[in-house]
């Protein structure tokens, strides 16, 4: 049974983007276009991973990822974290600072190779 | 041309009167007859500026010529007075003492009468253009004081002068508010009022150094008080010999002009944010056309949707490149200074950019000294560093090259040298290789996407950190750079 990804984020292009790339690696792909839409799929569809996009109106995805991680039901689930926010100086700090706080089992810089993304996902998949 | 005067006859003897009349008009003078003192100050006073010299009788009766005299001495004295009497006797002199200035016999031959006349017009003339100069030089000497002070005044910036001994001798109004002066510092050494020691110093640079300071030398500085940011001029004020005999000081405030650079700043920090991630957006939908994703592409569309990803991928690095800029110029870089080892910092840039170098098919080699002492500085800034010039070196490299990274310590510093095999850099461009937005532009280069900020942002990292950044180079050669940053202590 192929293995099932939530994508959150609010630009549906991107969403869109990434759902070709991780069907064409056999996964199963459920889209939410902001942070509760997000966290009720979470909860309704028992994905095996979320990437969650940290720039969304109303409830960023920090926020969604510390719901999800104080959740005894959710907690188990990997989560990356994908922004924009980044720049490459400050790469390390930030990561290391949300990593922290918010529990995300990894963290992708935006822009990214759609191969990276893969690479990342399959890492956080495999057994 | 010189003007000819206007002359006023007073006399009451007729035949005296027709024939000095005749003789004037008959040369062209303006001449004016009347037979009494009162007519002439009467008329005097109704032409003001009408009369200059005047031929006044010594035997008027009633109101007679002496008080006439002693009157147009106080109120009118410009006008030039020529008696005219009978004998020229004591009454003359008389006369001559309450300011005529000279007297002809009413018995005068023709000759006579334009020997003395052609001396009173000469005299006219002569006075005429004394005074002319006069009120010239005192139009001038106005300039030094009151008229000059308001000019200055009236001027945008400030305006300051000191002496060879530092002293202040000059300050308009805008350099008080600038500087907070206030006028009874004049005269007073600068350094008592003037509290910014960069600007006191360069004020007395005459005094200092006199020699050092060529015509036309200017140094600036830039202050910052409350609200205002000053740019200051400092010239030396140099005299007709050529010595210097003081300091000018031009105070702009250029609060305005920085104001207007932020905003233009926060604009391009406002662009580069917001296209973020719209680009990142079409660079996944690209690569996942490109990889075939989205259906079968033929071989020449595949080509020119690679070259968009490329293209993109170039734009994100000049957003990237630009947002980091401005956080380095916000001084967001050393935020966070700890002991860093710099092999652990090398080891994760080669992993970072070891992909690049291997689909170019360069070898990127390291060699560090063992148990290399720590620096000081901020992790992010340092990991730029490397990852700027390590990627810069793989770019500018052609395949099957080499690019080399050693980390020793030399003295007080640590060195990181990065070496290549690459194009090179003309020694032409090598002034400018660290400057915003420069990019060397060749037949070598216009294939390699960048953005011309990432050698700025190394430049500007170094020099954060104490540092210094030199490079050699040789065209077709390749290129060195070596980062010196001192040893944590």
């Amino acid at each position: 049974m192929s293995k099932k990804i939530l994508m959150v984020d609010d630009d549906v292009d991107f969403c869109a983007a990434v759902k070709l790339l991780l069907e064409s690696r056999a996964y199963e792909v459920v889209l939410a276009h902001d942070g509760r839409e997000g966290l009720a799929k979470a909860r309704a569809a028992g994905p095996d991973l979320v990437i969650l996009d940290v720039m969304m109106p109303e409830m960023n995805g920090y926020d969604v990822c510390v719901v999800l991680k104080s959740d005894p039901k959710l907690s188990h689930i990997p989560v990356i974290l994908l922004t924009a926010v980044d720049q490459s100086i400050f790469k390390t700090a930030y990561t290391k600072e949300m990593g922290l706080m918010t529990e995300a089992d990894d963290y992708i810089a935006k822009p990214v190779d759609s191969a990276e993304l893969a690479r990342r996902v399959e890492q956080l998949l495999s057994p | 041309m010189l003007t000819k005067p206007n002359i006023l006859v007073v006399e009451n003897n007729i035949a005296v009167l027709n024939k000095v009349n005749q003789l004037l008009t008959g040369r062209g003078y303006n001449v004016v007859v009347v037979e009494t003192a009162r007519e002439a100050l009467d008329f005097i006073q109704k032409n003001p500026g009408g009369v200059d010299i005047m031929l006044l009788s010594l035997e008027l009766p009633r109101l007679g010529a002496m008080p006439l005299l002693e009157t147009l001495r106080k109120a009118r004295s410009e006008i030039l007075i020529l008696a005219m009497s009978a004998d020229c006797g004591e009454e003359a002199i008389e006369a001559m003492h309450a300011g005529a200035y000279d007297c002809i016999r009413k018995t005068f031959t023709t000759e006579r009468f334009w020997t003395k006349m052609d001396r009173a017009i000469e005299r006219f003339h002569l006075k005429r253009d004394l005074e002319a100069l006069q009120r010239e030089r005192r139009s001038l000497q106005g300039c030094g004081s009151d008229s000059m002070r308001a000019i200055f005044d009236s001027v945008a910036d400030g305006i300051l002068v000191t002496d060879l001994h530092g002293n202040l001798v000059f300050c308009n109004s805008k350099a008080s508010d600038m500087l907070d002066i206030s006028c009874d510092e004049l005269g007073r050494p600068v350094q008592q009022f003037i509290r910014h020691k960069e600007l006191e110093k360069l004020l007395c640079a005459a005094r200092v150094e006199p020699v050092e300071h060529p015509k036309g030398h200017y140094e600036v500085c830039l202050l910052e008080t409350g609200d205002k940011r000053l740019r200051i001029h400092v010239n030396p004020v140099i005299n007709r010999d050529g010595a210097p005999i003081g300091m000018v000081a031009l105070i702009h405030d250029v609060a305005r002009i920085s104001g207007m650079d932020s905003l233009k700043d926060d604009f391009i920090f406002m662009v580069s944010h917001q296209l973020k991630s719209p680009l990142s957006s079409m660079l996944m939908q690209l690569s996942v056309v490109v990889d075939g994703l989205a259906g079968e592409l033929n071989a020449r569309q595949k080509d020119l949707l690679a070259k968009a990803k490329e293209k993109t991928k170039g734009m994100i690095i000049l957003v990237n490149d630009l947002l980091d800029f401005r956080r380095i110029e916000e001084g967001k870089v050393l935020q966070q200074i700890e002991r860093l080892d710099l092999q652990e910092i090398l080891q994760r840039t080669v992993e970072l950019t070891a992909m690049s170098a291997e689909d170019k098919g360069i070898t990127l080699e390291t060699h560090v000294t063992e148990n290399l002492p720590l620096i000081s500085g901020d992790r992010n800034g340092i990991e730029a560093v490397f990852l700027n010039l390590i990627n810069n070196a793989i770019k500018y490299t052609p395949g099957g090259g080499r690019v080399t990274v050693d980390i020793y310590e030399s003295g007080q510093d640590l060195r990181i040298k990065v070496v290549d095999t690459g194009i090179g850099i003309a020694q032409s461009d090598m002034q400018r290789i660290f400057d915003k937005f420069y990019r060397i532009r060749s037949e070598m280069t216009k294939n390699i996407a960048g953005t011309g900020l990432g050698l700025s942002i190394v430049k500007k990292i170094v020099d954060l950190h104490r540092g210094t950044i030199h490079v050699e180079s040789e065209e077709n050669k390749g290129t060195t750079f070596i980062v010196s940053l001192p040893i944590a202590r």
